[in-house]
């Protein structure tokens, strides 16, 4: 599977890369990580609660960083393996100083996906991924704007990353936008307060009975 | 003599016990003291084995034993192959590499088994599975048929120079004279996908060692109980009166049920011996998408030579045969290919070239059709693409190329799947097609209803083919019919059941010949501590070859029960008929004897039985095919699309079927209905997808979508009767006949129900996504 696109942070390019190179913060960033050590130089360990439709379990790997061009770009490379299958992968991401004060990054790479999250999470795969993708990000971004407050005040802004909970409803919250269309969910909508009303008249004419 | 039973349409006698769960099916088989048994199965689809670590799995509470390769040691090798390559082609190439217990070295397809866990129960088992940790270094999968045979593609059998299994050449006349002589070639790409059988009931097996009476009993949800045993007893050391193989009542058969020797048929057998324990495995829903054989995929490079006035001159189809990992069943998929490829025409020239090719996807073994669709799919495809180039009505482009009925028997001079020369063995096909065109309303429909709803804006289409089915091939089967003292019948067959309607259809040719009701025959099918002589129920063969068998047999019962009764009667045997259980005297009808008296009078309990005489009215009797009865019809149908969803709503559907002579046309039916539904998957629902990693992405019944009752119409049958000069029945097979033709009858429907997009339909199976791909991604 491929995966590709783009973010913009609303920082300067040095410290995206800062953060992106902190392990810490990328732990938060992506709920769902248990655990994520750093092994070697530019290789950490690390687990990981992943779940796509009806498919999750825990995945242990590693991530491998390499051809680091500080601040400009990056090579990562994934391998995670867990009771519901595997994910590998490799991936390039750069970062685009803007010349605004923000940064673009661009990310491409390719994920090979094995086992029960193939077989039977491909269906949602796509869309969850990306979500997934898009939440770590502005997680990242939030995390940025805490920092670059904490330098201008010079005061500690906490930042909280999003829970494992938060997270997973907004991917259900993006599954579901992608199937289902504004137009349908206003018909649902209507249809939810039409079935409501019928339902309230029943119980009322029941109690009046 | 008019028949009484054979040809009428009596309920199935077995219904009453399936409908009410008193029918036993393997996963009822239980044994006090049973282990269950639950398989490691690889994620992926190539890789090495480095090392599996079981030790804490061994730990989990309830774990009884663990096998890998290595502590099967000695016992473990790889499968027999089940068919073997054709003697009679020369310079057929076959490697044949079959599938093992459990993998040792190299993993070649996803799922296939690595090691496995006996347990007190399935949870624990499967639970035990996850304990395991399992190193595997990833390789290149083997995808696509044609880098497979690239020379720097990875190899699927490391010590073959290629991913090539076999390569075969048939030919008849000259092709590349008859492409000179022709005004129009018409030339394709076809490509055809894979498809599971999806049968309701997974596999599964019970095997149940006693070692106090060594004997080994397996229930197994296979279509061939007695190779079962016979092979059973050869890999474990035993005789094959040690070994008996149950398949009870299975549910649902469509082929990959006579595979074998799955991994788990090999394997759990072996551990019960071992751990003199019963077993059991049910194969769950996700195993029987990965491990379960599947069938279809080939890519044709197909040409049809043809005169201006649409006569086919010849036939060229160099093509490329999925095999899997492995190739246990042969050639007997591309032979059918091979054999159907002329469909029901007069081919003078014929040129077909099939390299079947090993890839890193799960073992392909026939499927209901088994083949045959492949072939009816393009030689009916290239017809369509070759009427609509020369302006002749689909119908007519048919009429004017079928064998005439004067030319049967007509032997095509090549081989079949049996290996026996391919003969059509008697045919009358255009009063099939007349009869199907007139019961779908076509010339109205072309003349006044389409225009109508074109005129509408609605996309109505209606199609017309035709196929043939090879069927009822060899080499044998066998039954026991015996006359019991009650008078009732019991018979005894080797072929199993899958849900053919075998209890009534065979009983209703017991009851032709020995006048006792359907419902007073018992028939035992399946077992081989009943009749242990057989090879299975495939390739559409059951009614022809088991029925003949039982014919006989019941013949020679009927010979003994008249000698009997003429001699206690005091009245010739052509004096006498029998009816109602009774034997009578024609014309003195209280002078008569029940066959149950007869029955006692067989088998006295004092007395002497006189020398060169046998005991009871009992018989056996085997009947083998010279070769096999070649069935054929037409299907048509009308179609809607949707051209919003690229749903369709088969308006109209019509099939006319000749299989010979009909033992019960409502169970014919029922195999037609049936057969129609899986050729409706086929064509517009049911496809694997893999990825290039060789991945199965949609290995669930949520993703892989089986059509239901809201997308099978209504089919009507028809019947035509030419009936087999290869039988004593006149019968022909029909089980497979249902779906052949199915994915060909779409694809034109579709392209006459888009008249405006230019469509021009060369693969299968097409589901709406594609359709829409097809139709705006050109």
């Amino acid at each position: 599977m491929k995966v590709e696109g783009e973010y913009q942070f609303d920082g300067p390019r040095e410290d995206v890369w800062e953060l992106v190179r902190d392990p810490e913060v990328l732990a938060t960033a992506l709920p769902g990580t248990q655990s994520l050590d750093q092994v070697g130089d530019n290789e950490y360990e690390g687990a990981m609660n992943v779940r796509i439709g009806p498919v999750g379990g825990e995945f242990s790997g590693k991530v491998l960083i390499s051809d680091e061009q500080p601040p400009e770009s990056l090579t990562m490379t994934v391998e995670g393996k867990g009771k519901p299958g595997f994910i590998n992968g490799s991936g390039d991401v750069n970062l685009i100083d803007q010349g605004d004060g923000t940064t673009l990054m661009k990310y491409e790479g390719e994920l090979q996906i094995g086992g029960r999250l193939a077989s039977v999470g491909q269906r949602l795969l796509d869309t969850t991924s990306k979500s997934m993708i898009r939440q770590g990000l502005d997680a990242l971004n939030n995390a940025l704007s805490a920092r670059m407050a904490a330098k201008s005040t010079g005061e500690e802004v906490e930042y909280t990353a999003p829970s494992e909970s938060q997270f997973a409803a907004s991917v259900a919250k993006d599954m579901a936008g992608e199937m289902l269309t504004p137009s349908r969910i206003i018909w649902i909508g209507v249809a939810a307060i039409v079935t409501i009303a019928i339902l309230a008249a029943i119980i009322m004419s029941i109690g009046g009975g | 003599m008019a028949k009484k039973f054979i040809g009428k349409r009596i309920r199935r006698i077995e219904d009453p016990r399936l409908l009410t769960g008193q029918a036993l099916f393997v996963d009822d088989v239980e044994i006090p003291g049973m282990l269950h048994a639950a398989f490691v199965r690889s994620d992926y689809a190539h890789a090495h084995l480095k090392s599996i670590d079981v030790s804490a799995a061994r730990e989990r509470p309830g774990v009884v034993a663990i096998f890998t390769a290595e502590d099967m040691g000695d016992d473990w090798e790889p499968g027999p192959p089940l068919v073997s390559p054709p003697p009679t082609v020369k310079d057929v190439l076959f490697n044949s590499r079959t599938q093992v217990p459990l993998v040792k070295d190299k993993v070649r397809h996803a799922g296939e088994a690595i090691a496995v866990v006996i347990a007190e129960s399935r949870y624990i088992a499967e639970d035990a599975v996850e304990d395991i940790y399992v190193d595997l270094e990833p390789l290149e999968a083997v995808v696509d048929l044609k880098k497979a045979l690239k020379p720097e593609s990875v190899l699927v059998h490391d010590d073959l120079d290629s991913n090539l299994a076999a390569h075969l050449v048939q030919e008849k006349g000259d092709y590349a004279a008859a492409r000179e002589q022709a005004d129009l070639i018409v030339k394709r790409r076809i490509v055809i996908d894979r498809g599971a059988a999806a049968a309701m009931e997974n596999r599964g097996i019970v095997a149940h060692w006693e070692p106090k009476s060594q004997h080994l009993t397996v229930w197994d949800t296979t279509q061939a109980p007695i190779p079962i045993r016979n092979g059973l007893a050869a890999r474990l050391g035993l005789s094959e009166y040690q070994v008996r193989v149950v398949a009870p009542f299975v549910g649902g058969g469509f082929g990959p049920k006579m595979m074998m020797f799955y991994a788990e048929e090999m394997v759990i057998p072996w551990l019960s011996l071992k751990l003199a324990r019963p077993i059991k495995w049910i194969e769950d829903r996700r195993e029987n998408f990965y491990v379960t054989t599947q069938e279809r995929e080939q890519i044709h490079e197909a040409e049809m030579a043809l005169t201006n006035d649409g006569r086919i001159l010849g036939i060229s189809d160099i093509f490329l045969h999925d095999s899997g990992a492995y190739d246990p069943y042969g050639l007997t998929i591309p032979l059918n290919t091979q054999c159907h490829a002329m469909g029901s025409y007069d081919v003078p020239n014929f040129y077909s070239d099939v390299k079947v090719v090993f890839t890193n996807k799960m073992i392909t073994t026939p499927i209901r059709g088994a083949g045959r669709p492949q072939g009816i799919y393009l030689v009916e495809r290239l017809l369509d693409l070759a009427a609509k180039e020369l302006g002749i009505n689909p119908v007519e482009i048919r009429r004017r190329n079928y064998i005439p009925p004067d030319a049967f028997p007509y032997d095509h001079e090549i081989i079949d799947q049996a290996f026996a020369p391919l003969i059509f063995d008697s045919g009358n096909y255009k009063p099939a097609l007349e009869k199907a065109a007139d019961m779908i309303g076509y010339d109205q429909f072309v003349k006044e209803e389409g225009p109508c709803l074109r005129a509408e804006g609605r996309h109505v289409g209606i199609g017309i083919v035709s196929f043939v089915e090879t069927t009822g091939v060899g080499p044998y089967e066998g039954a026991r019919v015996t006359v019991e003292a009650s008078g009732k019948v019991n018979v005894a067959t080797g072929v199993g059941t899958q849900g053919q309607g075998h209890f009534t259809s065979f009983a209703q040719v017991v009851a032709e010949q020995l006048g006792v009701e359907v419902s007073d025959v018992h028939l035992v099918t399946g077992d081989t501590a009943e009749f242990h002589w057989g090879t299975g129920t495939f390739a559409s063969r059951g009614a022809v070859v088991a029925g003949n068998a039982i014919h006989a047999s019941a013949m020679a019962v009927r010979g003994k029960v008249l000698k009997l009764a003429s001699e206690v009667l005091e009245a010739p045997e052509d004096e006498l008929e029998i009816e109602n259980g009774m034997v009578r005297v024609a014309d003195i009808p209280r002078l008569s004897i029940s066959l149950g008296e007869l029955a006692v009078l067989a088998n006295p309990l004092r007395g002497a039985v006189e020398p060169g005489t046998e005991p009871g009215l009992e018989a056996t009797a085997y009947f083998g095919p010279r070769y096999g009865g070649t069935a054929f019809g037409t299907h048509a149908m009308i179609l809607e699309v949707d051209v919003e969803t690229m749903m369709v709503e088969i308006k109209k559907y019509v099939v006319v079927e000749d299989c010979g002579t009909m033992l019960n046309p409502l169970i014919l039916e029922g195999q037609i209905h049936g057969g129609v539904a899986m050729g409706i998957g086929n064509a517009y629902y049911e496809k694997l997808f893999y990825d290039e990693n060789g991945q199965l992405l949609n290995a669930s019944l949520a993703d892989y979508l089986i059509p239901t009752a809201t997308e099978v119409p209504r089919v009507d049958v028809g019947h035509e009767e030419t009936k087999s000069p290869l039988n004593p029945l006149g019968a022909k097979g029909v089980g497979e006949a249902g779906t052949i033709p199915v994915p060909a009858l779409f694809a034109q429907a579709l392209e006459n129900a888009l008249p405006e997009y230019d469509l021009e339909i060369l693969e299968t199976p097409l589901s709406p996504n594609r359709l829409f791909e097809l139709l705006y991604d050109k």
